[in-house]
């Protein structure tokens, strides 16, 4: 084996995947492997005595199929693909846009979704995806026509290939009633300005996902035999470098847009719409297509292709694609299906990737009435309220998967601002700097977030950042968790669900007006007066991994866990709930010096799959043990306010007031998940 | 003497982004065992968007250097945005007006990117972080150099030293980030950000060496 690849490891997110990969695949030693996974030798024993005891390995496959599985699996990672589904190259004995439409119309039902709106182009292949495809369990669907029309001379234009597909897929079929190509740039103006070309356009506009098919300028092209172009024209674009078409469109080698006469003339999708299209499937295939299509993946216009295995290794190694070879001219051995053993969680996605981006798209529609994107952006979110002259703007934020935390608490007597990052890690600088500046009244912003190295960087530069845009800010770092380090580290303890308090008293004292040194000064008492334990029973798993990112043994539990997943402090056994609410709740007695007759505020907080049931059981014996000691509960929390995705475990918090938090906490306030008055 | 072009060497970042990538579910792996599992898929996200911006560009290693740094610092966030973002950007502006780099300018430029990290992180060698596998790393590369070898013996030097480095966190217990929180649970894991660091270091030096006239 090659010495220089120190971590070989490709092969998916499952390590005895990867590990059964190295060992039947690549024919490594347990060793060898141990030393490329960094784990020890007995832990890759493991991994492959597992794999074969859980039926991990067993089938063994078709070579053609394998090789093309291989080639579209290294498309996608070349070109960055979301989805490739390559057709073995066969003996021919079926035409080629045949076995293309027939693989198309098998990648529609994973790609589609009720309520969308699919732009459609012009082909032979895609007439062919038309006539293949039969889907009837989706709903509201529009199909739009992505070109003007042609003459009818042809069996595949722009109108038919639509209605075919919208007849298939049973959608609504908005056509475009213009020519593709008109005579001069005015007439195109005047017909983009009728009202029911413009209507059929705000269609085009609307359309999340666009099928079509790519055209090389080869004389045998589609492009020549359809008359679609005059043939002056193309001669024009073939000689300033076009080498493809895509929806009517000609682009150079490297996917760029190619001027040329037509462009003033062409009714229809522009590339740059088409780029901006979320799904961007592309059929198309055949030794000829290679240089359009390979302009096409470089230009961005495709991100789900559908080629066949002859086609796609030409791609790659048009691109330079190397590694393929050697690995094609292995010879297939085994490969690895995993069967009943159970070794990811179940979670709703769509795209693991996008997680972050279509949970902020629900967010921002389902809370519209107190968040508004900045400037477009869905990773920094100001409250609707908007920020008042002379009040202090009030900035929170931090990684996702902790939901409500943090955007829930963003409105009018709270934050008036969020920065949102990907799960469990810091948004950098730019969206924190555009939440203080929306946030900024003229009297200062203050930064709020827990206490951790990422956070504290990012934020820093950020506030760096306000600064020198003249906005001032003062930062509070929440250090809530009483668990994560000795009291004599405390300014070292990291923010967790406290935080819900220290926002809710920060959000209060700058709505009633405080300075911004005055509100950075309560924050921080509150800040000194929350104490918070957790307590985990299972690990979460991360939606990219669908993975536990750590295990708790049958029996154990996890004591100090903080708001990452990330393992507690120590694994104990598992006890009552109410020994586990007395461990907690010492240890806050031990730090709060509270005296008969204090008053408190107490949170009983979820980490996401612990149900109210329980909560409502530790809340209980939470009551009992202040009761005991003459400690009043002036307001509690019961419920989902700082998670950690779905691990299972709560935690425990109690703010220790005194008459000016008590103000503050009981000072109105309206967002999305807390609400006073 | 021996160097390295400038131009045209952002090749070097493109394949550092590639390896990033092939690591992803790797790096979230053993960060999964003492973290919260996403450097992984933070890093690939990072690089890749780099990579993306670098693709056809035919950068020089300078500028590859910088857009990589310019989107860690500003687009990925975490720790490691800022951290590496900071690395990169010091790397990019001390070879910035070097056409061909020798070693002492490369030894510049690592020296740069450390005291860039050190000056926004507060760990140390031996607190299991990536530190721990740079610090040997640039170590290792200025003794080759003091001790007459050639640039291509220094690089090898370095990348071994990296790599040593990586390994030896198996053996510490974290002081710092997240994983500090878990004293001596966190002992047998290899630290993610010095495994990432060893294959940056690993792939930057291999790419030079390769160059090299």
């Amino acid at each position: 084996m090659d010495g220089s690849d120190a971590i070989p490891l490709r092969y998916g997110d499952d390590p005895y995947v990867w590990a059964c990969w190295l060992y039947y695949e690549d024919g490594m030693t347990q060793s060898e492997i141990a030393e490329a996974m960094g784990v020890s030798r007995a832990t890759v024993n493991s991994y492959l005595a597992d794999a074969r005891e859980k039926g991990i390995v067993n089938i063994s496959i078709e070579p053609a199929r394998l090789a093309s599985l291989t080639v579209a699996q290294e498309l996608k990672r070349h070109f960055g693909l979301t989805d490739c589904l390559v057709v073995p190259s066969d003996d021919n004995a079926r035409p080629l846009i045949d076995r293309l439409g027939a693989a198309g119309a098998q990648a529609l039902p994973k790609l589609l979704k009720s309520g969308d709106t699919l732009a459609v182009a012009w082909g032979r292949t895609v007439l062919s995806v038309g006539e293949h495809a039969g889907i009837t369990s989706l709903q509201d669907m529009t199909v739009v026509q992505a070109t003007g029309g042609t003459t009818a001379s042809f069996p595949y234009t722009p109108e038919l290939c639509a209605s075919a597909v919208a007849r298939a897929i049973a959608a609504r079929c908005v056509n475009i009633t213009a020519p593709a190509v008109v005579r001069s740039p005015e007439l195109l103006q005047m017909l983009l300005d009728e009202p029911l070309v413009r209507e059929q356009f705000a269609t085009l506009a609307r359309s999340n996902r666009v099928l079509f098919g790519i055209s090389s300028l080869r004389p045998n092209s589609t492009i020549h035999t359809s008359g679609f172009f005059e043939s002056v024209s193309l001669q024009d674009y073939l000689a300033a470098g076009a080498v493809g078409v895509v929806a009517g469109r000609f682009i150079d080698e490297r996917g760029r847009p190619v001027a040329g006469p037509l462009d003033h003339r062409t009714v229809g999708i522009s590339l740059d719409l088409l780029r901006r299209i979320g799904t961007r499937i592309a059929v198309a295939g055949g030794f000829d297509k290679v240089p359009a299509l390979l302009a096409a993946l470089r230009g961005g216009y495709v991100n789900v292709l559908i080629t066949d295995a002859a086609t796609g290794h030409g791609i790659l190694r048009a691109d330079g694609g190397t590694a393929l070879d050697s690995r094609l001219s292995h010879r297939p051995k085994l490969v690895q299906t995993l069967s009943t053993y159970r070794s990811h969680v179940k979670k709703f996605l769509n795209n693991p990737n996008e997680v972050v981006e279509e949970m902020l798209d629900g967010v921002v529609k389902a809370h519209e009435k107190y968040l508004k994107p900045i400037n477009g952006s869905h990773r920094a979110l100001a409250a609707r309220s908007g920020p008042r002259p002379e009040k202090v703007g009030l900035v929170i934020g931090g990684g996702t998967g902790h939901e409500p935390c943090f955007l829930g608490y963003v409105g009018k007597g709270l934050a008036d601002a969020v920065a949102v990052g990907n799960i469990f890690s810091s948004p950098p600088p730019d969206p924190i700097v555009q939440c203080a500046e929306a946030a900024s009244g003229g009297a200062g912003v203050l930064f709020v977030y827990g206490n951790y190295a990422g956070d504290v960087m990012n934020f820093e530069m950020a506030a760096e950042i306000a600064e020198e845009k003249g906005i001032r800010v003062q930062t509070v770092l929440t250090t809530d968790d009483i668990a994560s380090s000795p009291i004599e580290d405390r300014e070292g303890r990291r923010g967790v669900a406290g935080n819900f308090f220290i926002f809710k008293i920060a959000g209060a004292a700058c709505d009633r007006g405080l300075s911004l040194e005055a509100c950075a000064a309560v924050t921080r008492k509150a800040n000194l007066r929350t104490y918070t334990m957790g307590v985990a029973l299972e690990p979460g798993a991360m939606p990219q991994t669908r993975r536990h990112n750590f295990e708790i043994g049958p029996e154990d539990m996890e004591v100090g866990m903080g708001i990452h997943g990330e393992p507690g402090v120590t694994r104990e056994r598992i006890r009552s709930a109410d020994e586990i609410t007395d461990s907690v709740m010492d240890r806050v007695f031990n730090e709060m010096k509270a005296a008969p007759g204090d008053r408190v505020a107490v949170l009983v907080n979820s980490f996401g799959a612990t149900p109210l049931m329980e909560l409502y059981i530790l809340f209980r014996r939470v009551q009992q043990r202040l009761a005991a000691k003459d400690i009043l509960i002036e307001a509690n929390w019961i419920g989902h306010y700082c998670t950690s995705l779905d691990m299972v475990g709560a935690s425990i918090t109690i703010l220790h007031l005194d008459q000016e938090l008590s103000e503050l906490l009981h000072h109105p306030c309206e967002t999305a998940f807390l609400k006073i008055n | 003497m021996q160097t390295f072009e400038n131009a045209k060497a952002g090749d070097i970042v493109q394949a550092l982004a590639e390896r990033i990538i092939e690591n992803r579910a790797y790096l979230s792996e053993i960060d999964g065992k003492i973290g919260d599992g996403d450097h992984g898929v933070n890093m690939a996200k990072g690089f890749g968007l780099a990579a993306e911006r670098l693709k056809d560009k035919d950068a020089s290693l300078a500028e590859a250097l910088e857009t990589l740094g310019t989107v860690l610092m500003t687009e990925i966030g975490g720790s490691m945005g800022p951290l590496y973002g900071v690395m990169f950007t010091e790397f990019a502006e001390k070879i910035e007006a070097v056409d061909a780099i020798d070693a002492t300018a490369y030894s510049r430029m690592l020296h740069a990117g450390l005291e860039g990290i050190q000056s926004i992180g507060s760990a140390k060698v031996g607190d299991k972080t990536l530190l721990d596998s740079f610090v040997p790393a640039v170590e290792a590369f200025d003794a080759a150099i003091a001790a007459g070898r050639s640039f291509a013996e220094a690089l090898e030097a370095l990348t071994a030293a990296a790599e040593a480095g990586r390994d030896s966190t198996r053996d510490l217990v974290a002081k710092i980030g997240r994983a500090s929180r878990l004293g001596e649970r966190s002992l047998g894991v290899l630290d993610a950000g010095a495994t990432s660091c060893a294959i940056i270091l690993r792939e930057l030096s291999g790419g030079a060496r390769a160059r090299l006239r």
